[in-house]
């Protein structure tokens, strides 16, 4: 196979979800002694980025799109073995997650859940309901960088402001970039309350929280 | 440059000039054909709803003998419910309720509401919503429905005895999430069955299955399981279906009736199986992306739902309030607004009711 | 939001025919067009003027089937789906329901 021919093997085995092609296209780089970081970089990559498309486009769905991670988590453990520094911490940033006390709404937070960590992001997931004291001591001991709260209804984004509040008055508020989301939340209200960054839905949360981390997607 | 007044998606007021909302007008409607592989608005109909927009009238309307039907789901919880329900907490009797909606707000058919607004909650207290309902039908002209959710977000952990989906994904326990799903249709569609034959043995007309595909492709699959043996059971009452979005999202992914597959369906998709189902009117959702102008979000909500009722053979009702239908995300939502995206469902997307 | 609805495109209720509207709509699965064609047969009277409360607060009083100002005497509630089951030849579920218990 040449190069080429095996970044687009590459590209298509995390497409088609498929883990045993897309370790066997690894293994075949390591033997070609093609440069792993461009394999993941412009084979893997592109493919995964490809299935967050099509998942956002409603024609690729949550378990396939696991289990394209999965296919591509394998296939960079195989990559990973032939790096000279063999880097095994590869994730982008460190992400706190959940949704606002009161509020039982957890199905797109799921979903930003999974395609976070398909992204790289370690993901803290606290669930639905979350006191917001629960968001500052996960913040507090992992050191995360991220805080995203979800809420989807209007009597629980209120949640999302006081969560600001406490975050400063905890003097970890500088230490972390939030992320706010949700079915009644909008652009107007992360503004509003101070918030570094709205999300339309969970493909547009993923683009901004590499922004944020100033990470290229 | 001359500029009209207009609003983003989420309500704010901006100005856009002709040229600007044209753009908007043409890209949202590409954005929708382009999702849902249907065609996208003709010239003409550009042109309509840009004259919409430049219209100066704070208020605008459908032309005499355009008028169309107005469903509520919802219903009584509009003013007796909190704020989480866009309710104005008006301490009503729900028969009073609907009262009010037939005298004075000129309500067409209305909808009898538990606060749970989900058929599992409503299964143990049906006996209160039969005689609730027995009641109204008694005292009132309208067509009555009784709405709720299939929810089947109600039947995962913590709520239910299955595991929960959004947690079992994202550990990779894909197994798992599909058999929680599969179980979970079995059970709602038991409650659905239960609860539907409750109100049409006390003769309500009609049952709205409100916010269908809430909890993903399982969701929808219920609902149409359960409109299939109510309709063989109680083929007088009509049922109503209002989904949640305007794709099936696909949780399970491969979840199907009648040979289809549901996750990713787009409106004029869906009404088919609601119409192989059984279902008698059918409620479209295209949701309002509150970055975007209102030209664009309504043009692009208008390409959706034209698509779904030229393709339909049952009543349309699409869904048109707080950040569906092309009307800002907002409790209130503008009138402006509001009454341009009315006019343009009713005379360019053809629609049934709203 | 049901008021700007109402005011933009809505029938009118009772009104007007438009709960007479709806009941083609959800007994007989009929689009908007077919259901005002049949309601305005019935009525012996044009779609528009369906929508017309000058015209339909005197049909509405003509043919007993419920007027929105609630005048005395005229029928009101139950009795009065009673009789638009008959006008309009469809099945009414609490009126038949009320007709085998009574």
């Amino acid at each position: 196979m040449s190069d080429l021919e095996i970044l687009e093997a590459a590209k298509a085995a995390v497409i088609a979800a498929d883990e045993d092609a897309a370790t066997k296209v690894a293994r075949q780089a390591v033997a070609q002694g093609l440069d792993a970081l461009k394999v993941i970089n412009e084979g893997f990559t592109p493919g995964m980025r490809e299935v967050g498309d099509l998942f956002e486009r409603g024609t690729m769905f949550l378990p396939e799109v696991i289990l394209a991670s999965e296919a591509m988590v394998a296939a960079v453990g195989v990559l990973e073995e032939s790096l000279p520094d063999k880097k095994k911490d590869g994730h982008v940033a460190s992400i706190v997650l959940g949704t606002i006390e009161g509020d039982v709404h957890d199905i797109g937070k799921g979903i930003l859940a999974t395609l976070m960590r398909v992204y790289g992001f370690q993901v803290h997931d606290l669930g639905r309901d979350v006191p917001l004291t629960s968001f500052l001591e996960k913040v507090k001991q992992t050191g995360a960088g991220l805080v995203g709260s979800s809420a989807l209804m209007t009597t629980t984004m209120v949640g999302q402001k006081a969560l600001e509040k406490m975050l400063k008055d905890a003097g970890v508020r500088d230490q972390v970039k939030t992320m706010v989301g949700g079915a009644v939340v909008t652009q107007y209200w992360a503004d509003r309350i101070g918030a570094d960054a709205y999300a339309e839905n969970a493909q547009e949360a993923v683009a901004k929280a590499l922004e944020l981390v100033g990470h290229d997607r | 440059m001359v500029s009209y007044p207009t609003r983003m998606g989420d309500g704010h007021p901006i100005s856009m000039t002709r040229d600007q909302l044209m753009a908007d007008i043409i890209a949202g409607s590409e954005h929708a054909a382009d999702r849902g592989d249907i065609p996208t608005l003709d010239e003409g109909e550009c042109d309509h709803l840009l004259g919409l927009f430049m219209n100066p009238a704070r208020v605008v309307g459908v032309q005499p003998g355009n008028e169309i039907v107005l469903s509520h789901d919802i219903g009584t919880l509009h003013l007796t419910g909190d704020q989480a329900n866009s309710g104005v907490g008006i301490p009503l009797s729900r028969v009073q309720a609907i009262q009010v909606h037939e005298r004075a707000f000129a309500a067409d058919t209305m909808e009898l509401a538990h606060t749970d607004y989900s058929w599992k909650p409503v299964k143990p207290i049906i006996a209160m919503e039969q005689q609730e309902l027995e009641n109204a039908l008694l005292s009132t002209i309208v067509p009555l429905f009784y709405g709720a959710m299939p929810n089947l977000g109600l039947y995962y952990a913590p709520d239910g005895p299955l595991g929960n989906p959004s947690d079992l994904l994202p550990k990779g326990k894909i197994k798992e999430a599909l058999e929680a799903q599969e179980l979970a249709v079995e059970q709602a569609v038991r409650d659905m069955v239960y609860c539907c034959g409750k109100i049409a043995e006390v003769g309500g007309d009609g049952i709205n299955l409100d916010t269908t595909g809430a909890a993903g492709d399982a969701d929808f699959k219920a609902a149409l399981l359960a409109i299939e043996e109510l309709k063989s059971k109680h083929p007088s009452t009509a049922i109503q279906v209002g989904m949640a979005g305007e794709f099936v999202l696909g949780l399970h992914g491969s979840l199907e009736y009648n040979g289809v597959r549901l996750a990713g369906l787009y409106p004029h998709q869906q009404v088919k199986l609601v119409e192989q189902a059984g279902g008698d009117i059918f409620g479209p959702v295209v949701n309002t992306d509150t970055g975007k102008s209102m030209a664009w979000n309504l043009s692009r909500a208008v390409t959706f739902v034209k698509a779904c009722s030229e393709a339909a053979a049952i009543p349309i009702h699409v869904n048109l309030g707080m950040g569906v239908g092309g009307a800002p995300l907002f409790e209130t939502p503008p009138i402006d607004s509001v009454s341009r995206a009315t006019v343009a469902m009713v005379e360019i997307a053809r629609v049934d009711g709203l | 939001m049901s008021l700007a609805h109402g005011a933009a495109a809505g029938m009118g209720g009772i009104r007007t025919a438009g709960d007479l509207v709806a009941r083609m709509q959800l007994t007989r699965k009929m689009r908007i067009a077919e259901a005002k064609a049949y309601v305005a047969d019935k009525l012996t009277l044009g779609v528009e003027e369906l929508s017309d409360v000058t015209v339909m607060r005197e049909v509405r009083e003509d043919y007993d089937i419920g007027i929105v100002t609630s005048v005395p005497g005229c029928a009101k509630g139950i009795k009065a789906k009673m009789h638009i089951a008959e006008l309009l030849d469809v099945n009414i579920n609490s009126v038949n329901r009320m007709k085998e218990r009574t």
